[in-house]
């Protein structure tokens, strides 16, 4: 471990962050009108053009745009520095990582080569800065603990997506760098959500769950192997799906209850909604498991739906979207706070300008946030029963996504005017008004 | 023997559970409960910054010549901290339990920040430079 470097108070300017977050549900817009304008049948199985563009949609731009907008903040926390030069390398993230998605919806839409093009150069090299930045911060990292071996990994899962996404959309253009093959697909997308995804947030639940909630550590056993175990198990799923699968959805089980039976023993009981978001994506995730086993036979004989994508709607939406919702509850107004406190480190009078936790952010805002977002997850899995009620779930979205975006832009609107309070304050400190002049 | 990232990291989860029942006992309605974990929760949080500040930060200064870095920050956010532990006082003495609650989330939010950066940057560092680490930790237990 080194000195040199090392930088307490080195947060990444706070409207980085704040891009990043205030993209995702507008993107989880687009994706409503997408379901409005596509009607029942975009429901009929996932191989339907609108079906990938809806999926690349909320993927990259809800689920990665907020993962990439909270490791800008987390990684000077847990590793100790930040991605270098973030105010020129974010920003062009951002943008590109934007554009290219937008680019990728249509062209899956229309089957527009050129978008499709466009967007393969967008997306490689607007991820591939930040992967090649935050590669460069892993290395270098300065803390310890057991969740950088976690970000490591998700970060490698990250470059599996990416590079074998652009090969499967070669494809479309004619490029043959790999053979036709929805098992390929499948590997994509399993290394996006269990890996990238996945394993990003179990990463970041050993940190938060028992320092925010004061629960118990997850067992060394889990922190120390559990991230390894779904890494081979995805390496795996190359060439031997059939025992992979099965041995990921255990893991992803057995996650899930120790995170049940973490959270169960914390000792900070205070009603939190963030928790229950936790409660909410964890329970989902068992579900999704156990469900897992159930074999063929006996669920088409039951169930007239097909199971992968009941089986993918549950995990992306019921417990990634759900964990990822309950985080951006908790972590816009802890940077608003720790941005502003930092300030306040050099000018100690100017804290009693800044709001408290729930001055920032009203709780009953997240409860009704919390209960939109089971409702419209309920309305999903219906729907994917009964496609022709699609509408419903584009409201309950509607709903959702608009009162998302309204809680950050309240709570960022209220980091603003304090800041300005502060800098107000330090400029008349250092010139007095002048009417005090003319008095005296 | 303890050594310095152990004995201080389990003061801090000694802390939070404190911190905890005072915050329980407020959310029911049990002041005098929790008036009575809260100013234990203060005495041990207080004593731990102590132990910081007059002597683990000036050993940890000493070995390394770093007097305006990392012990720097920890000094102001302490600090900080302190601040905020007045502003709980009065919203305890006033029974107002929205403050309260929302000024222990704020002390909750900032003393976990804090402890990160300790637990994961700061007392590893201590570890290594320090060779006396482990008696300085006898002293505080004695």
């Amino acid at each position: 471990m080194s000195l040199a470097g090392l930088s307490f108070n080195a947060l990444p300017p706070i409207r980085l962050p704040f891009r990043f977050f205030i993209t995702a549900p507008i993107f989880i817009l687009l994706c409503t009108g997408l379901i409005a304008y596509s009607g029942p049948d975009l429901w009929l199985g996932r191989w339907q053009p609108p079906m990938l563009a809806l999926v690349h949609g909320f993927t990259l731009g809800f689920l990665t745009m907020v993962m990439l907008g909270a490791l800008l903040q987390l990684l000077p926390v847990i590793a100790g520095i930040g991605i270098p030069h973030p105010e020129l390398l974010a920003p062009l993230t951002h943008g590109l990582l934007s554009v290219g998605t937008l680019m990728l919806l249509w062209g899956f839409l229309q089957f527009h080569s050129s978008f499709i093009l466009a967007a393969m150069w967008l997306i490689a090299i607007g991820l591939g800065i930040y992967i090649s930045a935050l590669f460069w911060v892993l290395i270098k990292h300065i803390s310890q603990g057991d969740s950088l071996l976690g970000f490591r990994l998700a970060i490698s899962s990250l470059l599996v997506v990416v590079l074998l996404g652009l090969a499967l959309l070669g494809r479309y253009l004619g490029i043959e760098w790999i053979p036709p093959s929805k098992h390929l697909t499948n590997v994509h997308a399993l290394w996006g959500l269990v890996g990238w995804a996945g394993i990003l947030i179990i990463a970041v639940s050993y940190q938060v769950i028992p320092m925010f909630h004061v629960a118990p550590s997850f067992p060394l056993i889990v922190r120390r192997f559990l991230t390894p175990l779904i890494f081979i198990g995805l390496l795996l799923s190359i060439a031997l799906p059939s025992y992979s699968l099965p041995a990921l959805s255990l893991l992803q089980g057995l996650f899930a209850l120790v995170l049940l039976l973490v959270i169960h023993r914390r000792k900070r009981k205070v009603p939190d909604t963030s928790i229950r978001y936790w409660q909410l994506g964890a329970s989902a995730l068992l579900l999704t498991s156990v469900l897992f086993f159930i074999p063929e036979g006996i669920w088409n004989e039951y169930l007239d739906i097909d199971k992968t994508l009941l089986l993918t709607a549950l995990f992306m939406y019921l417990y990634l979207m759900s964990i990822i919702e309950g985080m951006l509850l908790k972590i816009l107004p802890f940077l608003s706070y720790t941005h502003l406190q930092q300030r306040c480190l050099i000018d100690f009078t100017a804290m009693q300008y800044i709001p408290n936790m729930h001055e920032f952010f009203d709780k009953r805002h997240g409860q009704w946030l919390f209960y939109s977002h089971v409702i419209s997850g309920l309305i999903l899995i219906w729907v994917l029963f009964q496609p022709s009620y699609y509408f419903i779930f584009a409201i309950a979205l509607v709903l959702e996504s608009t009162g998302l975006l309204v809680i950050m832009l309240k709570t960022m609107k209220l980091y603003f005017a304090v800041d300005k309070k502060i800098s107000q304050a330090a400029k008349d400190r250092v010139e007095p008004p002048t009417a005090s002049f003319k008095n005296t | 023997m303890t050594s310095i990232p152990d004995y201080m990291t389990a003061k801090h989860r000694e802390c939070d559970e404190v911190f905890s029942l005072a915050e329980s006992n407020a959310a029911a309605g049990d002041w005098l409960l929790a008036a009575k974990n809260w100013q234990a929760f203060k005495d041990e949080l207080l004593t731990h910054f102590g132990q910081e500040e007059e002597t683990l930060f000036p050993a940890f200064e000493q070995a390394t010549g770093m007097t305006n870095g990392p012990t720097h920050v920890m000094r102001m956010e302490h600090q900080q901290m302190r601040a905020l532990l007045q502003d709980i006082d009065q919203a305890m003495k006033g029974q107002d339990k929205n403050t309260y609650l929302g000024l222990s989330e704020t002390l909750m939010v900032m003393m976990q920040q804090h402890n990160m950066k300790e637990e994961m940057m700061l007392y590893p560092m201590m570890a290594q430079h320090l060779s006396q680490g482990e008696d300085i930790i006898e002293s505080f237990k004695a």
